[in-house]
């Protein structure tokens, strides 16, 4: 049920605050926060503007000496630019975490045994669980991986999950599936850092789950899968270089773990063996984290313009003298159309029901739902399937007509490439608003992010929220003009 | 360690130096020329324009150099590949492609050097000289080093920085010495009997006025100075000690006793180091001090290739 209207007076910086017909995460009805956000609501009214001011001065000039910037590309030349955070936390009670926790559990755990089965026996196509189609016609459907046996028979060792929260009943949903190279975690660990710095008092009242032992157990899992009997194991992280939007990231991890960053023109391979050119000559590799996307692995494999990847890694990866995490073709999984799918994935190979419901996905490759999804357009969002990161993406209800008819002929043009889903009004959190000095809502999304060693799913608790901080907005991606808040998941129930 | 850290590390330190020392020169000449009004600006602004390299340029866009024009060209120009900011632009560029290999504390500071620098108008500090803009290059030159000798293990990484101050500092200070004596010997003749404040600028500006009082107890005298400048075994700016610690630098990477080499960087530095070592200043003025000091630059270009094919690039074998 959605909340009465909320407007507050009397609470400082949240005076004036409207909920509107949003699910609000902080307030449960008119002037009164959820308990597990009591202490935050009490300690973010009695502050005074100002006071407030000088703590986000300070907040953000911590990122901005660590140089904690993401790199936008739709101005041509590619901007360094800050991603804003939000002072207000986002707040998770234990018992909404482990259900979460369960659900993600579940899905990573299935979305693995698809991978395998896909490409192993592909007993799911056999059985006709899902058109064999619509698996070949993934983008990121990768024919050189079939029949390869994989380290330890994991394929998405790192997986970024997106949820939303349902407008009327808070009920979480995933939204989609980032299983190829997900990226924001390093904003989960500096968020944490920075909110502690900034807000001690607030942090201190509160029981909440550490974050920074992610660097610690991605190391462990990379670990695992070395090929190498004997010895230390060498693992670096490959990035595409610094003009890459993440580049922070792989900077970042690389140093947490202690491992070295490489580009691709680091690393040469020689006789299907990965070597590093250091500077006592070259010196084998045995472990890669990559974080160049699939086409641009292997210029002898994938896209032969590439300069970004290693010409014959994928022979040294073929021949188990190296191991890549994720594996090649994890695509297939996240793509929007296979979404849909999920569901019947974790039915088939797990025997259970989801525990975490999905959006409601139209295919525009079956013509039932195509004609739905043309008859219905400004009232829908439309997704291209191998798309991330909030581009390609129409909204329906914001698009003007010429936008709404583009979107029409792209989809006729390539059924296979869109699908289409209604609107999810994503629930809000109270953050800051600079124009009016004044708290207002802002919606948010969540990405937790999920390693899995093939034993285990290990989930560090809460994940990125990102948030929305233009007024009424939906879009939260960071090259969209989305800012984060750190998340706090808390050991009890307040 | 791996070879593009390496170049990064080296290359970091080079522009840092270069950097401070176009700073440190740029300042000192500034507030020379202003004790001086009387002469007229384009004899003295002209050997420190040829001294950055890029006097040509430097025409193509302003006609004649003044005090205004030279202090924007030199600090804040983006076309100007050596100015300071493009300089500290490029530092950071290189320390933040190994962020992960250097210290964070470096990072941090290198990358509030660098805002720091950027949040200078140009026009307004072109406008009040450069004293308060050079003393923030030098100081924030001196804290990156303070920084990182005090956060980054002293390992090869730290010695290919070491390597880098040193040889980008060895040239400047030889290029430093050439333009002066030059431009003294050459114009002297006919401006009269030869002035010695630009020799006192340029102890100044390596910040050896005070050392070289005490050294010689003698009124500066340009042969004095430029022994100093070259052949001084403690001065940290002289090009004998630079090539003291390039040298020392390399050892500590290949393992190498005294004695012997082990690459062609090695081997170059051991030999200018013999001649800046047992060289006296008198015959090297009676031999040519031009020639001699673009011999030593000469060398120092020698070193810096030697060192990025033993250390740097791999040979692409088919």
């Amino acid at each position: 049920m959605a909340t009465a209207p909320i407007c507050l007076s009397g609470h400082g910086l949240f005076d004036g605050y409207a909920a509107g017909p949003f699910y609000d995460e902080m307030f449960a009805s008119e002037g009164r926060a959820r308990s597990h956000y009591a202490r935050v609501f009490g300690r973010f009214s009695n502050m005074a503007a100002a006071q407030f001011g000088e703590r986000r001065k300070l907040a953000d000039l911590s990122f901005l000496l660590q140089g904690i910037t993401f790199t936008v590309y739709n101005d041509g030349r590619g901007t360094e630019r800050l991603f804003p955070f939000d002072l207000v936390p986002r707040i998770l009670p234990h018992s909404e975490w482990a259900h979460i926790e369960r659900g993600l559990t579940q899905r990573v755990v299935a979305l693995n045994l698809f991978l395998r089965d896909l490409y192993g026996g592909q007993l799911i196509l056999k059985d006709r669980k899902i058109p064999a189609s619509l698996v070949y016609s993934c983008r990121h459907f990768r024919r050189e991986m079939i029949g390869l046996e994989v380290p330890q028979g994991i394929y998405t060792h790192i997986c970024g999950i997106d949820l939303v929260r349902d407008s009327a009943t808070g009920e979480f949903f995933v939204l989609e599936d980032n299983v190829r190279t997900p990226s924001g975690v390093s904003y989960v660990l500096e968020n944490r850092l920075v909110m502690t710095r900034t807000f001690p008092e607030a942090f201190q009242e509160h029981e909440v789950l550490p974050v920074n032992n992610y660097p610690s157990e991605l190391s462990r899992i990379l670990r695992t899968l070395s090929p190498r009997a004997e010895g230390e194991a060498q693992i670096v992280l490959l990035t595409p270089g610094i003009h890459n939007s993440a580049y922070f990231e792989h900077s970042f991890l690389a140093q947490q773990m202690g491992i070295e960053l490489v580009e691709g023109r680091d690393l040469v391979v020689d006789g299907v063996v990965v070597y590093m050119k250091t500077i006592n000559g070259l010196k084998r590799v045995d472990v890669i984290y990559r974080r160049v996307d699939d086409d641009f692995l292997d210029s002898l494999c994938f896209r032969s313009d590439s300069a970004l990847g290693v010409p014959g890694l994928m022979g040294a990866y073929r021949a188990g003298n190296v191991a890549l995490a994720n594996t090649p073709g994890t695509g297939v999984a996240d793509d929007k159309a296979i979404y849909a799918y999920v569901p019947t994935l974790i039915r088939y190979y797990l025997n259970e029901d989801p525990i975490l419901r999905t959006v409601e996905t139209y295919l525009c490759d079956r013509r039932d739902h195509l004609s739905h999804v043309l008859a219905h357009l400004p009232e829908l969002v439309v997704k291209s399937v191998g798309e991330s990161g909030g581009y390609g993406m129409l909204m329906g209800p914001s698009a003007d007509r010429s936008q709404i008819e583009l979107f029409r002929e792209r989809i006729l043009a390539e059924p296979r490439n869109y699908i289409a889903q209604p609107i999810v009004p994503l629930s809000q959190v109270p953050s800051y608003d600079a124009a009016s000095e004044r708290m207002a809502g802002r919606h948010v999304d969540l990405r937790p992010y999920c390693l899995f060693d093939g034993q285990k799913v290990t989930i560090v608790p809460g994940g990125l929220t990102r948030v929305a901080l233009q007024p009424g907005s939906l879009v939260v991606n960071s090259s969209q003009g989305g800012g984060s808040k750190d998340t706090w998941v808390l050991r009890g129930e307040c | 360690m791996l070879s593009r850290i390496a170049d990064s590390l080296f290359w970091l330190a080079r522009y840092i130096e270069r950097a401070e020392d176009t700073a440190r020169i740029l300042d000192v000449t500034f507030h020379t020329l202003l004790e001086q009004a009387q002469q007229p600006y384009g004899l003295r602004w002209d050997p420190i324009l040829s001294m950055a390299g890029e006097a040509a340029l430097f025409r193509q866009l302003y006609g004649e150099p003044n005090a205004h024009n030279v202090f924007e060209f030199l600090a804040f120009n983006p076309n100007n590949p050596s100015s300071i900011m493009q300089c500290v632009t490029k530092a950071r560029e290189n320390a933040r492609t190994i962020r992960d290999r250097i210290s964070r504390e470096m990072w941090e500071d290198l990358n509030g050097l660098y805002f720091t620098l950027g949040n200078f108008n140009p026009k307004e500090e072109t406008a009040a000289g450069p004293h308060r803009f050079c003393g923030r290059v030098i100081f924030g030159s001196h804290r990156f080093h303070g920084v990182t000798d005090a956060t980054l293990p002293h390992d090869e990484g730290w010695e290919f920085l070491r390597i880098g101050s040193a040889l980008e500092r060895a040239e400047m200070t030889a290029r430093l010495v050439d333009m002066q004596y030059r431009s003294f010997i050459e114009p002297a003749s006919s401006v009269g009997p030869p002035d010695n404040h630009q020799w006192m600028a340029v102890l100044k500006s390596v910040g050896a006025y005070e050392a070289y009082h005490r050294q010689y107890h003698s009124p500066i005298e340009p042969a004095r100075v430029a022994e100093m400048l070259i052949l001084h075994a403690q001065h940290p700016r002289s090009i004998r000690f630079s090539m003291t610690e390039t040298q020392a630098a390399l050892r500590a990477i290949s393992n190498t006793g005294p004695g012997s080499y082990a690459n062609e960087a090695e081997r170059l530095t051991g030999k200018a180091l013999e001649r800046l070592r047992y060289d006296r200043i008198d015959d090297i003025l009676r031999g040519g001090l031009h020639s001699y000091l673009s011999d030593l630059i000469h060398n120092f270009n020698g070193i810096g290739e030697a060192i990025a094919r033993a250390y740097f690039h791999y040979e692409v074998v088919a």
